[in-house]
């Protein structure tokens, strides 16, 4: 019995010391590309330590106008956190509290709308946008991805907005406040936790949307995820892979920070989910 | 809360979705009955041709050109066709010709090699080899996430040591927050030709394997991106579940000589049941919308999935109404796979949550 229970967790010690590096092998080899040139990068057999060299950054941040598109990508995620958050904290508040059934129906339709392949609306949004001339915006990309998320939001935040007792706001009504100002003097200050996780997740699936971006967007206004896509396809040039290796290298950094900074926010997020349904 | 105020909060919210969501879903299918193509008309262009020492000759060829309006823009018809860019999509009557022919098929090569052949032709229809490699992947993905990612979380709950736990949770949560299309070439750039996972396997003496040039090892490479992206997911929701089993179950389990594999068996597995259906279903529905992987390795040659296809036809095809056929094809199957999560959120809706 002893025994037993020994190997078993000496297995599971064995599973994780081959997992982990596995699940960051990808990453490390890619930075390691990134900085190599052609002739070690591609060496055979493969070197594990080959002299440094920031040329494929420097052409892809200044050459290529990478900056550009980093900045482009500022714009467009604050833009989505910014609208997501303000009109999904109030769909949010008041699915929590209204006790009707339209409440049910609407997060049940936005369930619907979550599981929606983004490429179907996209093939809707190119001819209307189109017509209407609100092509290669940011506002349009921003309202856009605001909308898609908006499903996964409101569901989100209100299963925090659930778990601030009612009682909280109920007192302010009795008080006299009204109902918006209950809700921004009193809920929204306890809120924040919540407000945080959305906020990361909104963050996420803007910075990483390539398939909207990439097609709504020219080449002067995309984000770095979108800009991506000039890089793809170029194996026979070797220079042009590491030069992309190197865009993507830029575009892992923020993510590395953001799991090392919010890693608790980030699990709380996901578990939640799962636990409120 | 009154359901005015109700309303007037989940307003801006509402209207976005119906606006960018609701609308388009509308829109597609309308635009997915109809045809559009630019009207021609044959024109005889007059060309001058050198001959010989100045001598010209003129010649009169017949071309096809776009008729244009006033504006001088192309006119462009829009044509009402219903089901038929739906059916051009499906390939129906490739498809009844292969069922038909393959009935007729002389027997001397047995009914089961008919039935693959009829297989082969029906999967040669670019939709169908689309939902094909989407099932396929789905399939194949859901039961592997779902063990590693138990296995994963029973070792790391375990595991003593804190400062472990800590890294390992980061290391694991990297490829799922990851952007899809840098964590799909990160994987695509190990497997070039000349790449080191090509090299590790020729220094072992394995020969050179070209894993991009082949459809097996290609579907194979973004299975396993799929395995290595979405179980990081499976195992946090597994890892918080641990975290809740009754510990007094564990130790009275223990008391009565339960051996581990029991314990595992008959205490946590059906602690973790809800997780694992809610962990398939949101996997299902994302396996559903692979795109980034079949992007960059697979193009529509070796791998394609249902989002992917779609994608083809809008951007290189630049075909919207056939584009709008495929994408309102995919709807369906969204409405299928999300039956029983509607079904779930229905029973608890009823015993009042």
């Amino acid at each position: 019995m002893a025994i037993n229970a020994k190997t078993w967790r000496l297995s599971g010690t064995a599973l994780l010391t081959v997992w982990a590096p596995l699940a960051a092998f990808p990453f490390l080899w890619m930075f390691l590309m990134s900085m190599r040139s052609p002739v070690d990068a591609f060496a055979f057999p493969p070197k594990l330590f080959a002299d440094i060299t920031f040329e494929h950054f420097y052409t892809v941040w200044i050459v290529d106008g990478f900056w550009v598109n980093a900045l482009n990508t500022v714009v467009v995620t604050v833009g989505v956190m910014a609208v997501s958050l303000t009109i999904g904290c109030l769909a949010g508040y008041a699915l929590s509290r209204y006790r009707g059934s339209v409440g049910f129906w609407l997060l049940l339709v936005a369930l619907i709308f979550r599981a929606m392949p983004h490429v179907v609306l996209l093939t809707a949004y190119k001819p209307a946008f189109f017509e209407l001339g609100i092509w290669n915006r940011y506002e349009t990309l921003i309202i856009v991805l605001v909308a898609i998320n908006q499903p996964f939001t409101i569901w989100m935040l209100r299963s925090f907005f659930a778990n601030i007792p009612s009682e909280l706001d109920e007192a302010a009504l009795v008080d006299g406040c009204s109902r918006i100002k209950a809700f921004i003097k009193v809920i929204m200050p306890v809120m924040w936790p919540g407000v945080i996780t959305t906020g990361l997740f909104s963050f996420l699936l803007a910075y990483n949307d390539f398939l909207i971006t990439s097609q709504l967007m020219d080449g002067d206004h995309m984000t770095m995820t979108a800009a991506l896509g000039n890089y793809i396809y170029s194996d026979d040039n070797l220079t042009k892979v590491l030069e992309g290796v190197a865009g993507a290298v830029s575009v892992t950094i923020p993510l590395i920070f953001l799991v090392l900074f919010f890693q608790k926010q980030l699990v709380g997020g996901l578990v939640q989910g799962a636990v409120k349904g | 809360m009154k359901f005015k105020t109700f309303a007037l909060f989940v307003g801006p919210s509402v209207l976005a979705m119906l606006a960018l969501i609701a609308l388009p879903l509308v829109g597609v299918t309308y635009i997915s009955l109809y045809s559009s193509s630019v009207k021609t008309e044959i024109v005889e262009v007059k060309t001058q041709v050198p001959v010989f020492a100045g001598v010209v000759q003129e010649v009169v060829t017949k071309v096809p050109q776009p008729v244009l309006d006033e504006n001088g823009n192309p006119v462009k018809s829009w044509d009402y066709v219903g089901l038929g860019n739906i059916e051009s999509v499906l390939a129906t009557d490739q498809i009844a010709d292969a069922i038909a022919s393959d009935n007729t098929v002389d027997e001397s090569v047995g009914t089961i090699d008919n039935l693959i052949n009829m297989y082969y032709e029906i999967v040669d229809v670019d939709f169908w080899a689309a939902l094909e490699f989407t099932l396929l992947y789905t399939l194949i993905t859901l039961p592997a996430v779902l063990a590693l990612g138990f296995l994963l979380a029973m070792s790391v709950h375990r595991a003593a040591n804190k400062h472990f736990k800590g890294s390992l949770i980061f290391a694991t949560l990297l490829p799922m927050i990851v952007t899809p299309l840098v964590g799909s070439l990160s994987i695509y750039w190990l497997f070039l030709d000349n790449g080191v996972m090509s090299s590790l396997l020729q220094m072992l003496g394995l020969g050179k394997v070209y894993f991009l040039k082949d459809a097996f090892s290609i579907r194979s490479l973004i299975i396993l991106y799929g395995i290595w992206s979405t179980t990081p997911f499976a195992f946090i929701i597994f890892y918080a579940g641990l975290q809740t089993v009754a510990q007094d179950s564990l130790e009275a389990a223990n008391l009565d000589g339960a051996t581990p594999w029991q314990q595992t068996r008959y205490v946590i597995l059906p602690h973790l049941a809800p997780l694992m259906i809610f962990v398939s279903m949101i996997h299902v529905m994302d396996a559903y919308r692979i795109f980034e992987p079949v992007l960059v390795f697979g193009s529509n040659l070796f791998a394609n999935s249902l989002q992917y296809l779609t994608y083809h036809t809008l951007y290189f095809e630049d075909n919207f109404n056939k584009a709008a056929a495929s994408a309102v094809l995919t709807v369906i199957g969204v409405a299928i796979l999300l039956i029983p999560a509607v079904i779930r959120n229905w029973r608890e809706h009823k015993r009042g949550h």
